[in-house]
């Protein structure tokens, strides 16, 4: 009797009874594949991968708990009711009925998606977690051009368009935008709502073109999914800084499509309503509500600190402490927010008819910056005396006010992704400005630092020994306070890091000989000295090749021994590492040589 | 009249009216009372009358071609009736009047149409005089001829006129453009005014004929106002005047629907349905739902540094580097290429902005998910814990001494039971004895052939080597030992005349062979012989012939002079065979087997699975249950005899053949050598409880070799006492390694 075969009476079992393929799902359900599509896009049920493919390699297999999930669907009724709905009119339409059929359109039976939402999402924090794709969608179909052959109306267009604005309207007013990346494909941001870090793309200001090989319904019901959510939780946010949702905007100012600012002062004049008009422009109205918000953070985190007391026993300091921990880390992060609102703080800004508008004008009031344009209903225009930087990208400024700056806009963003006023010389109108660094990567894992994440990074440092004094320079900084200037200190700064390092150098070599000493006299090593011995072989670029050998030879004995799979893992995991330091390398190399051939070139035009 | 009408070629079948067919058989009996070459052309022509065409282009047509008539078929019947040719043209005509030559019964059968109807021609009912039908004119492409005429005659095509002269004549004609070339009937033909003008009418989309007016005025020929009586005298129906019954129930329909509200007339407002839809969540996360656990999609990847509109200059690959892309795989190929602008307003629209969106929608509902656990740990961690090297001291560690004195690669070395000799021997066909303390070379006896194997004699009482060269298995007398010793070994490698003879049944013969000193016997065998064993009590010894077939192995017992065949079945060509140390077990490797025997009961014990490609060596360990498995593609394989056949432990080590592994005789060491120049040793513990596995390190990997000619370390063994390992190597050199 074969293996496999199951006694008629007997129920399957395992995988072939919990697994079934598409076509028998969409067969289970009675619906055609686009619906089917349709389902699992909305519902959000995937795919899943069983341990063993009973009907093949090449079938996708749904669950079959998944399937029944989608089978109770009300959905799914209502689907098929609209598809009956629509066999009606075609026969209207056939009968020539026209006024039958005219009637039937307009009273098209529609669905909601609201409870699929609270389904999906039982938390709002989980909508913000998964709201990285939603908002990438939406903002991508916000600058989409409408298209009666893909089935992209105007009015969906505008739907998303005052979304993606409503939002970064909210992400602006409360400062809560974090990193910013201009790159090729768009300009990334990353903002942080309810500690939960969303990164989305919008693309660049330009004419999209719709390529012709992709199904434009997939994405048009994923942007169904995705608007409603998106509104959802704009209400959601909106209502938690007590403005009303939805905004009614100024009819003149969204005339000249300076939505976002319009949405910006409906903002500030909601919030702020309250309070005390302190200003014109109201970017100061804001911090009342934020202290506010501050306050009741910290009085949450006492109650909670008071409650959890009580449950703990007295003899475990260990544990209150790490909960005063984390409030202080709390306040730390509320530190955050307050370096992001004040980074522009009483800068004013002029942006040139050229430079990409709506980007600059979500990032600087998001940065605490007071900003205007050139173009009908600016607040401010060119001629205002209080302006100090105006944001230009031209090869050159013609008209220049003496009393402000004339900068490009790469500057705003390295700004922001510095948290720093960034000295202005590289920036000016004209000038090849500085790489562009992306703040999403940690140089320290990559194993490669630009030469101008360095100079960000010793300006930092600088700035904050400006404000706090560290403990160990600080003593110096006190005993000659003329010293405080800021090149001083990013000199001081950098002697003491190359000490250390220098310190921590020779620390590394010391165990390494040490190592090799003891490797040589009693042959003993336990693996993780022969690892740091070979690390600082490697580093050192030590080559006596008796040592290397050594080392070479317990490696290859150890790697004898292992598992076929271990060796396996092993080997995969030092090419990969292999593989990320050769392109540091490469990196390296180019750097070299570009400085070697900027070198020879300069001697060659002082020659 | 047939003639005239032959030359309207294919207009001609388009025509087809009744009228015009009533005019053609009036025709016929006309022409058949003129003359009897033209009936049978009229009916073929009535045939070809397919399709219609209007009236008005046909007469005219017919007008024209009358005079358009080539002059072959009017010349060849009618050349008697130049004279009256001109005397009834009609106006429309006369444009062409000159060239006509159309002869009398022509010009009588078109005038009477004229006359008579005005638009009906007579040349419609000549037959054309190619009969070969509707049939594709490439069909007669290759002959000689174009078709055949009425009474079955072939039609000779004409002469092809050369191009360049027809060029010219053609240049030359003003009215060129208006000829146009028959290919059926393989003529030029010409057209008039007239016709040009009328297909320049019909090109325009107008009615060819000048008079025709399409837009007449309809004129009714029913009489409406003064008729006395009606059309029907029948009453008038009842259903003119009374109400439907039937739209009265619609009608009702239609009410009770909106009285029920099933038709609204006032359309459903669009309000936006946001509310707060979290508003009590937290008693929710309390609430399970009892579905699987969800799996978020991963995030979008963050972008790094490359993809920066201005990355630092050295992101940008050269363009050397780019070209490079295009040879790769396109796996290995970076998806993105960075590239620099100098500012903000040159970036470009980024082409694929819509495409990636779709992807990761795709992915997203398309793409299985499964939590994977990414292992995020030290590779080093992954090395398994091995007991300490120091506590399985002793073992061999560096080279202590060096053997020279071979002149070619050392094939095979052997040690001897006291462990103060060991024997080599050399490609250079030089066999030597070796003073192990001192490095002294003791004996040299020249062989002259290459020494494939030598084994020492395992008694220590019996200084005798056994030598593997060629064909032949030498028992050689070392000279070795005390003089009691001697003597007893010079008694046994005396061969008497008589035991040589009896052996040929298996073809092996012990010859006394005087050449060398001390004495020898010499074995000869009938196939190259390619390693030699002796037994543990030093009577027997074991060879091997690769290509002997079933006799590839023979036991020989030295103190009877006998040899005598293995008396079990070979399974694939043997490789090497072993004596068990202890016990009348004999082991038998193949290239992927090892089988086991017992001697006494003839029978197999065991047979051994390597799953190896080539066994290459095989050495027992000296309590006899585990067994050491030596392979040409690197691999060792432990096998504990008790446990199963499979390899109890496979150890992957050796880049290059394994060339042999040893045990030693009391240390819990083992060996393997290759041809790679190194040697590795592992400590091999093999525990009495038979509950624990044997323990297996790997201890050190000794080098000190070099290769020639691709190979490296030929043969290892161990000191039988001391923890020390003697590597031969095809660099003429042997070494000792000591603790």
């Amino acid at each position: 009797m074969p293996k496999h075969y199951r006694p008629p009476g007997k129920k399957k079992e395992g995988n072939a009874a919990r697994y079934v393929t598409r076509s028998q799902a969409t067969k289970m359900l009675q619906v055609n594949l686009p619906t089917f599509r349709r389902l699992c896009i909305l519902k959000g049920v995937f795919p899943r991968e069983p341990k063993k493919k009973v009907k093949g390699n090449h079938h996708t297999y749904y669950h079959l708990k998944d399937i029944s999930f989608l089978h109770h669907e009300p959905i799914l009724e209502k689907f098929r009711e609209i598809r009956g709905y629509e066999k009606k009119i075609k026969k209207a339409e056939a009968k020539k009925n026209k006024d039958l059929a005219n009637r039937l359109l307009s009273r098209k039976p529609g669905y909601t998606l609201d409870r699929l939402i609270r389904e999906r999402y039982p938390m709002f924090v989980d909508a913000l977690r998964d709201l990285d794709d939603c908002l990438t969608l939406v903002h991508l179909f916000a600058v989409l051009p409408a298209s009666d052959r893909e089935n992209i109306e105007v009015k969906r267009v505008h739907n998303c368009r005052r979304l993606s604005q409503e939002w970064q309207a909210y992400i602006s007013r409360t400062h809560k935008l974090r990193k910013v990346f201009v790159s090729v494909k768009g300009i990334y941001y990353q903002a942080e709502v309810d500690g939960q870090k969303i990164t989305w793309l919008t693309p660049h200001a330009l004419q999209q073109v719709l390529p012709d090989d992709i199904d434009f319904s997939v994405m048009l019901t994923f942007l169904e999914f995705y608007e409603t959510l998106l509104s959802f939780v704009n209400f959601r946010l909106y209502r938690s800084i007590n403005v009303k949702y939805p905004p009614i905007l100024d009819p003149r100012l969204e005339a000249l499509a300076a939505d976002l600012y319009a949405l910006s002062r409906y903002l500030n004049r909601n919030s702020s309503a309250p309070m005390v008009e302190s200003d014109d422009v109201g970017s100061s109205g804001s911090v009342q509500p934020e202290v506010k918000q501050n306050g009741q953070e910290s009085e949450e985190s006492e109650l909670r600190l008071a409650q959890l007391q009580h449950q703990l026993p007295y003899n475990e300091p260990g544990a209150l402490m790490h909960l005063v921990e984390e409030a202080a880390n709390a306040d730390e992060e509320d530190e955050d927010a307050k370096e992001c609102k004040n980074l522009f703080a009483d800068m004013k800004f002029f942006l040139s008819r050229e430079v990409p508008r709506e980007s600059l004008l979500f990032i600087i009031p998001a940065f605490g910056g007071i900003v205007s344009w050139e173009g009908d209903g600016a607040p401010f225009n060119e001629s205002d005396q209080s302006i100090t930087h105006q944001i230009v990208d031209r090869p050159k400024q013609d008209h220049i006010f003496l009393s402000r700056e004339y900068l490009q806009p790469q500057w705003i963003f390295d700004c922001v992704n510095a948290r720093l006023i960034l000295p202005t010389e590289g920036y000016l109108v004209g000038r090849v400005p500085p790489p562009h660094l992306c703040p999403f990567v940690d140089d320290e894992a990559e194993g490669y630092v630009p030469e101008y994440a360095d100079t960000i990074k010793r300006l930092q440092a600088a700035a904050r020994n400006e404000l706090l004094p560290m403990p160990g320079v600080g003593k110096e900084d006190l005993e000659d306070p003329q010293r405080l200037v800021v090149e001083g200190i990013i000199g001081r700064t950098e002697a003491n890091e190359a000490a250390q390092k220098k310190q921590k150098l020779m620390a590394l070599e010391k165990q390494y000989h040490d190592e090799l000493k003891m490797e040589l006299e009693g042959r003993v090593t336990n693996q993780g000295n022969e690892t740091i011995a070979k690390d600082d072989e490697v580093r050192d670029g030590l080559n006596d090749p008796y040592l290397k050998q050594v080392l070479d030879d317990a490696d290859s004995i150890s790697k004898v021994v292992m598992s076929r799979k271990k060796r396996g893992l092993y080997e995969a995991m030092k090419k990969g590492k292999e593989r990320k330091k050769a392109s540091v390398n490469l990196l390296k190399e180019r750097k070299r040589k570009l400085e070697a051939a900027g070198k020879s070139g300069k001697q060659r035009s002082c020659s | 009249m047939g003639a005239v009408a032959k030359n309207k070629n294919e207009n001609n079948r388009e025509n087809d009216s009744d009228r015009r067919r009533v005019i053609g058989k009036d025709n016929v009996a006309e022409a058949q009372s003129d003359e009897e070459v033209y009936p049978s052309g009229v009916t073929s022509h009535a045939c070809s009358d397919s399709e219609s065409d209007s009236d008005y282009l046909d007469s005219s047509e017919d007008g024209e071609f009358e005079g358009n008539q080539s002059p072959v078929d009017s010349g060849a019947e009618d050349s008697d009736s130049f004279d009256d040719e001109d005397d009834d043209k009609t106006g429309n005509d006369s444009g062409l009047s000159g060239d006509e030559q159309g002869n009398s019964d022509e010009n009588k059968s078109s005038e009477q149409p004229q006359g008579g109807e005005e638009s009906d021609s007579s040349e419609d009912e000549v037959a054309p005089r190619n009969t070969i039908g509707n049939v594709p004119l490439e069909w007669y492409k290759d002959e000689e001829l174009i078709g055949y005429d009425i009474t079955g005659k072939k039609l000779k095509k004409k002469e092809r006129q050369d191009k360049l002269d027809a060029f010219l004549a053609s240049a030359d004609d003003s009215k060129n453009w208006r000829k146009i070339y028959d290919e059926y009937n393989d003529e030029e033909v010409e057209l008039t005014k007239h016709e040009a003008r009328l297909l320049k009418r019909l090109l325009k989309g107008k009615a060819p004929h000048v008079d025709f007016d399409p837009y007449a005025p309809y004129v009714d020929w029913f009489k409406w106002d003064d008729a006395i009586h009606p059309l029907s005298n029948a009453p008038e129906p009842k259903r003119r005047f009374t109400p439907s019954k039937w739209e009265a129930k619609k009608v009702a329909k239609l009410v009770r629907a909106i009285r029920e509200g099933r038709i609204k007339f006032d359309k459903p407002k669009e309000e936006s349905q946001v509310y707060d839809l979290w508003a009590g969540e937290s008693s929710s996360p309390t609430k399970k739902s009892g579905h699987l656990a969800y799996i978020p999609a991963p995030k979008p990847k963050l972008p790094g540094l490359e993809e920066s509109y201005n990355p630092p200059p050295e992101y940008i690959p050269t363009q050397e580097e780019i070209n490079s892309y295009q040879l790769m795989n396109e796996e290995d190929c970076p998806k993105f290429i960075p590239r620099r602008y100098t500012s903000m307003r040159n970036i470009p629209a980024y082409d694929n902005a819509v495409k990636d969106t779709f992807e990761r929608c795709l992915d997203l509902y398309l793409c299985p998910r499964v939590r994977k656990k990414r292992l995020n740990i030290d590779p080093e961690s992954l090395k398994p814990k091995l007991p300490s090297r120091r506590d399985l001291k002793p073992y061999p560690i560096t080279c202590y001494l060096e053997y020279k004195g071979h002149k070619g690669a050392v094939t095979s070395i052997s040690t001897d039971t006291s462990g103060q000799w060991i024997a080599s021997g050399s490609s250079d066909g030089t066999v030597r004895v070796w003073e192990v303390a001192t490095c002294r070379c003791l004996r040299i006896w020249e062989i002259g052939e290459v020494v494939k194997h030598v084994a020492w004699n395992p008694l220590p009482e019996l200084p005798i080597l056994a030598i593997v060269v060629g064909a032949d298995v030498l028992v050689l007398n070392t000279g070795l030992g005390s003089e009691e010793d001697q003597k007893q070994v010079e008694e046994l490698l005396q061969v008497g005349a008589a035991t040589s003879l009896d052996d040929k049944t298996l073809s092996v013969s012990w010859i006394q062979d005087d050449r060398y000193r001390y004495g020898a016997i010499k074995l000869q065998h009938f196939k190259t012989v390619s390693s030699v064993e002796w037994h543990r009590k030093g009577d027997y010894l074991s060879t091997v012939m690769p290509a002997g077939e079933s006799k590839a192995i023979m036991i020989h017992q030295l103190s009877k002079r006998l040899t005598q065949r293995v008396p079990f079945k070979l399974h694939g060509l043997p490789v090497t065979s072993v004596f068990h140390p202890t016990r009348s077990i004999f082991f038998i490797a193949t290239k992927k087997n090892v089988r086991v025997y017992d001697l006494l009961k003839q029978k197999l014990v065991k047979k051994l699975e390597t799953g190896l490609r080539e066994v290459s060596s095989i050495a027992i360990h000296p309590a006899g249950d585990n067994v050491i498995v030596g392979s040409k593609e690197g691999k060792l394989s432990w096998f504990d005899m008790d446990l199963s056949s499979q390899p109890f432990r496979t150890l992957t080590c050796h880049p290059k053949d394994i060339t042999n592994v040893a045990f030693h005789r009391s240390y819990p060491l083992f060996a393997s050598c290759s041809d790679d120049c190194t040697a590795y040793v592992f400590h091999g513990m093999v525990y009495s409880d038979l509950n624990q596995n044997p323990l297996i390190v790997p201890l050190e990997i000794l080098r000190g070799h070099s290769s020639s000619n691709g190979r490296g370390i030929l043969d290892c063994k161990f000191h039988p006492r001391q923890p020390w390992l003697f590597t031969a190597g095809a660099d003429s050199l042997i070494k000792l390694y000591c603790h």
